[in-house]
C-alpha cells in the first residue's frame, strides 16, 4: 500500500503528463516529416532532459519513440518514403492504398493497430520484465558478462547489411568507449593529454553527432530533389474492417513482443514477419502488396508490438535492444540511474510510475495520431531548407549544452563526419552505439569477475547460468555464419530462392 | 592495388573508372568502395595495434593477471578490427554488391551548397562562445538559408526567431546555461 502511495505520487505529477503528451507529439511530428527520424529527436531531446525529474525526463523520450514509431508509417503511407525502416512494410500496402483514394482508411488503420500493439507490448512489459529482473538478481559479474557477450554477437549478426561491417562498427564503439582514464588503475587510455577526454567521450555529443549531422551533411551535398505534397483523403477505417485485421494485429503484436524483447532484432524483422504472416493465413491473400487494410495492420502491429518489449531487457537487464533504447539507458545514467535488477530493489516506484506513463502514452498516441492525419501536411509542407538549419542549431545548443565546452561541439561534429562516411560506406551505426554502451559493461565485468576468482578462469563457467549464456552466445554466432551464407547462396541463385506464389 | 585506389580516389562514388589506364586491376575488384573502407580501416588498426595502444595507454609495473591490463581490452579491440578490415577487403575483391537501392550513392548537389554549409558549421564552433548562442545561431542559420537558397523572404525571420527561443527555452525554462550574449 505504501508503495502504491509512492507510485502514484511520482507519477500523478502534471510534469509527467506534459511530457508523456510533448513527447508523443513531437515524435508523430517528426516522424512525419521525411528525413527526420526518431532517433534524431530523442537523441536532440536528450539535453532538454537534464533538468527534469527522471521520471518526466524518461517518459517523454519514451513518448517520442512511440510517436516516432506511428509517425513514421504516415510519410510511407502517403509519399511512399517510410520514415523508419520498419515503416517500409507499411508502404507495401498502404502507398498502394492512398493512391487508390484509400489514404485516411492506411492511415486509421495504421494508427489503431498500432495503438493496439503499443498497449499489448506495454502489457508484457509490465509482467516479464519484472519476473526477469528477479531471474536477474542471481547473476554476478561473469553471468552479466556472458550476457553482454551475448548481446553484442546477437546485435552485431542482426546488424543491417554486411556482418563484418557491423562487427567493425560494434569493434569501433567499444575502442572509442575506453578512452579516457581506466577505472581500475587510473591510467590515460587514448587521451592524448587533452583533459576533455579524461572522463571518457561525452554521450550526447556522440549521439547527436552520429545520428543527426550526418542527415544534415548529405542533404547539402545532395541534389536538391522536389518537395512533394500530399494529403490525406478519403473515408477512414470501418468496424467490419478493424474486426476482420483483429486477428493479424494482435499476432503482429505477440510476433512483435517477442522480437522485441530479443536484444538487437529490432521493428524492422518484426513488421516483416508480422506481415507475411498475415499474408499467409489471410483469405484476401491474392490483394497483399496492392492495397490489403489486414497488410497495413500487421506490419503496424509488428512495428509498434516491439516498442514497449525493447524497454524489457533495457529495464530488467541494463541491455538496450536497440539505438533508442541506447539513448533512453543514457538518460538514466545522466539523471544517476542504472537500469537493471538492482533498479527493481531499489527504485521500484520510479519503475512502476514508468509503467504506467507508459500505459498512458498508447491513450495520447491515439488522440495525437488523430490530429496527425488531419493536419498532417501542415506538418509534412515544411521544407527541409527551412527545417535542417534549425535542427542544426539544436544539435549544437544540446551538444554544448552538456559540459558547456566548445570541445563537446567539436567532438560533436567530428561524429557527424564518422557518421557520414559511416552512411556512404554502408557501414551501420547502429552497432557502432550499442558497442560504445557496451564496452565498458563487458570490461568491468570481466574484471570484476577476475578480482572475486583471484584471476581464476574457471569463474567463467561456474554454473548453469554462464552455461546458457555461453551456449546461446556461440548459438547466435553459428546462426550469423549461417544467415552469411544462406544469403550468398540466395545472391547466387536468385531465381532458384522466388516461392511459386 | 595501388591502381585500384587511386582509381577509387578518381570516382569517390565506388563506381569503377573504364577509362582508366590499367583498366584490369580496376574490373578484379567487385565492390571499390568496400575494398578502399577495408584498406583505410587496415591502416588505422595497424597504426592502433602497433603505435597507440603501446604508447599511449599506461600500464601498472605489476598486473595480476594480464587480463586486467588497460591495454587487455584495446589490444584484442585493435588486432580484431585488423582481422575484420581484411575480411572487408576480401570482400571487396570479391563480393559483388548489385543491390540496386545501394544507400551509399547519391547524386551529388551543387559545390556552393555545400562549401556554405561548412562555413556555417565553423561558425558554431569558432564564435560560439564569443559571440555567444544567439548571433552565432542567426548567423548560421542565415548562412544555410542563403546556401540552399531559400527565396521567400520572411522565412528569415525564423532565422532570428528560433535562436533567440531556442536559447532561451534552454536557459530559462530549462535551466541549461548557454553562453547568451558576445564575451
Amino acid at each position: 500500500m505504501e508503495n502504491l502511495n509512492e507510485v502514484l505520487q511520482l507519477f500523478l505529477s502534471v510534469d509527467n503528463f506534459i511530457a508523456i503528451a510533448l513527447g508523443v507529439v513531437i515524435g508523430v511530428t517528426v516522424g512525419s516529416i521525411p528525413g527526420l527520424t526518431a532517433t534524431m529527436a530523442v537523441a536532440l531531446a536528450l539535453p532538454f532532459t537534464f533538468s527534469m525529474q527522471p521520471v518526466a525526463a524518461i517518459l517523454l523520450l519514451v513518448g517520442i519513440y512511440k510517436g516516432g514509431m506511428y509517425g513514421g508509417s504516415i510519410t510511407a503511407i502517403l509519399i511512399r518514403t517510410p520514415g523508419s525502416p520498419a515503416s517500409a512494410c507499411t508502404l507495401l500496402d498502404g502507398y498502394p492504398m492512398a493512391q487508390q483514394g484509400h489514404a485516411k482508411k492506411a492511415l486509421k488503420t495504421a494508427l489503431f493497430s498500432s495503438v493496439i500493439a503499443d498497449f499489448i507490448s506495454n502489457i508484457a512489459l509490465i509482467f516479464f520484465a519484472a519476473y526477469l529482473a528477479k531471474i536477474a538478481l542471481n547473476f554476478g559479474a561473469p553471468e552479466f558478462f556472458w550476457l553482454i557477450c551475448f548481446s553484442l554477437t546477437i546485435i552485431i549478426s542482426l546488424a543491417s547489411g554486411s556482418m563484418v561491417k557491423g562487427l567493425l562498427a560494434a569493434l569501433m564503439g567499444i575502442l572509442l568507449s575506453l578512452v579516457g582514464l581506466d577505472s581500475v588503475f587510473g591510467s590515460q587510455r587514448l587521451t592524448f593529454g587533452n583533459y576533455n577526454l579524461m572522463d571518457s567521450i561525452s554521450f550526447i555529443p556522440l549521439l547527436i553527432g552520429l545520428f543527426a549531422i550526418p542527415e544534415i551533411i548529405e542533404f547539402y551535398r545532395k541534389k536538391v530533389v522536389p518537395h512533394i505534397k500530399a494529403k490525406a483523403s478519403g473515408a477512414g477505417m470501418t468496424l467490419a474492417e478493424l474486426k476482420r485485421s483483429l486477428k493479424s494485429i494482435v499476432r503482429g503484436s505477440l510476433i512483435g513482443v517477442i522480437i522485441g524483447a530479443i536484444p538487437g532484432t529490432g521493428a524492422t524483422a518484426a513488421a516483416f514477419i508480422s506481415y507475411s504472416d498475415a499474408r499467409r493465413r489471410s483469405p484476401n491473400k491474392a490483394n497483399f502488396g496492392k492495397g490489403e487494410v489486414e497488410g497495413v495492420a500487421a506490419a503496424e502491429a509488428g512495428n509498434n508490438g516491439v516498442a514497449g518489449a525493447t524497454l524489457i531487457p533495457l529495464l530488467s537487464l541494463g541491455i538496450p535492444g536497440d539505438v533508442i533504447t541506447a539513448i533512453i539507458l543514457g538518460a538514466f545514467m545522466v539523471h544517476g540511474l542504472t537500469p537493471g535488477p538492482i533498479m527493481f530493489q531499489e527504485n521500484l516506484s520510479l519503475i512502476y510510475a514508468l509503467f504506467l506513463g507508459i500505459m498512458f502514452s498508447s491513450l495520447i498516441l491515439l488522440v495525437v495520431g488523430n490530429a496527425a492525419i488531419k493536419y498532417f501536411s501542415l506538418i509534412a509542407d515544411i521544407p527541409k531548407s527551412i527545417l535542417f538549419p534549425i535542427v542544426l542549431m539544436f544539435c549544437v545548443y544540446g551538444a554544448y549544452a552538456v559540459n558547456n565546452a566548445t570541445f563537446d561541439i567539436w567532438l560533436m561534429l567530428a561524429f557527424g563526419v564518422v557518421g557520414y562516411l559511416f552512411n556512404r560506406t554502408g557501414i551501420p551505426a547502429a552497432p557502432f552505439l550499442i558497442g560504445f554502451i557496451l564496452g565498458p559493461m563487458f570490461e568491468d565485468n570481466l574484471r570484476r569477475s577476475l578480482l572475486i576468482s583471484n584471476g581464476d578462469l574457471s569463474v567463467f563457467v561456474r554454473g548453469p547460468i554462464t552455461w546458457f549464456f555461453i551456449a546461446i552466445t556461440f548459438g547466435s554466432i553459428a546462426f550469423a555464419v549461417f544467415r552469411f551464407f544462406r544469403d550468398r547462396h540466395a545472391k547466387a541463385n536468385p531465381l532458384g530462392n522466388e516461392s511459386p506464389s | 592495388m595501388i591502381f585500384a585506389f587511386t582509381a577509387f580516389l578518381a570516382c569517390p562514388r565506388g563506381e569503377a573508372v573504364m577509362s582508366f589506364s590499367d583498366d584490369r586491376a580496376v574490373k578484379r575488384i567487385k565492390d571499390t568502395l568496400d575494398f578502399t573502407t577495408g584498406i583505410v580501416l587496415l591502416v588505422v588498426s595497424l597504426v592502433l595495434a602497433l603505435y597507440l595502444v603501446p604508447n599511449y595507454i599506461g600500464e601498472p609495473p605489476i598486473l595480476q593477471n594480464p587480463m586486467m591490463s588497460p591495454r587487455w581490452l584495446p589490444n584484442i579491440v585493435s588486432w580484431l578490427m585488423l582481422a575484420f578490415s581484411v575480411l572487408l577487403i576480401l570482400q571487396g575483391l570479391l563480393v559483388t554488391n548489385k543491390s540496386e537501392n545501394d544507400e551509399r550513392k547519391f547524386i551529388k548537389g551543387s559545390l556552393r551548397r555545400f562549401v556554405i554549409m561548412v562555413m556555417a558549421l565553423l561558425v558554431y564552433v569558432l564564435f560560439f562562445e564569443t559571440l555567444g548562442a544567439i548571433l552565432t545561431g542567426i548567423l548560421a542559420t542565415v548562412l544555410l538559408f542563403l546556401a540552399h537558397p531559400v527565396r521567400t523572404w520572411w522565412v528569415y525571420g525564423f532565422a532570428v526567431a528560433f535562436p533567440v527561443a531556442v536559447t532561451l527555452l534552454f536557459v530559462n525554462v530549462m535551466n541549461v546555461p548557454l553562453p547568451l550574449m558576445p564575451y
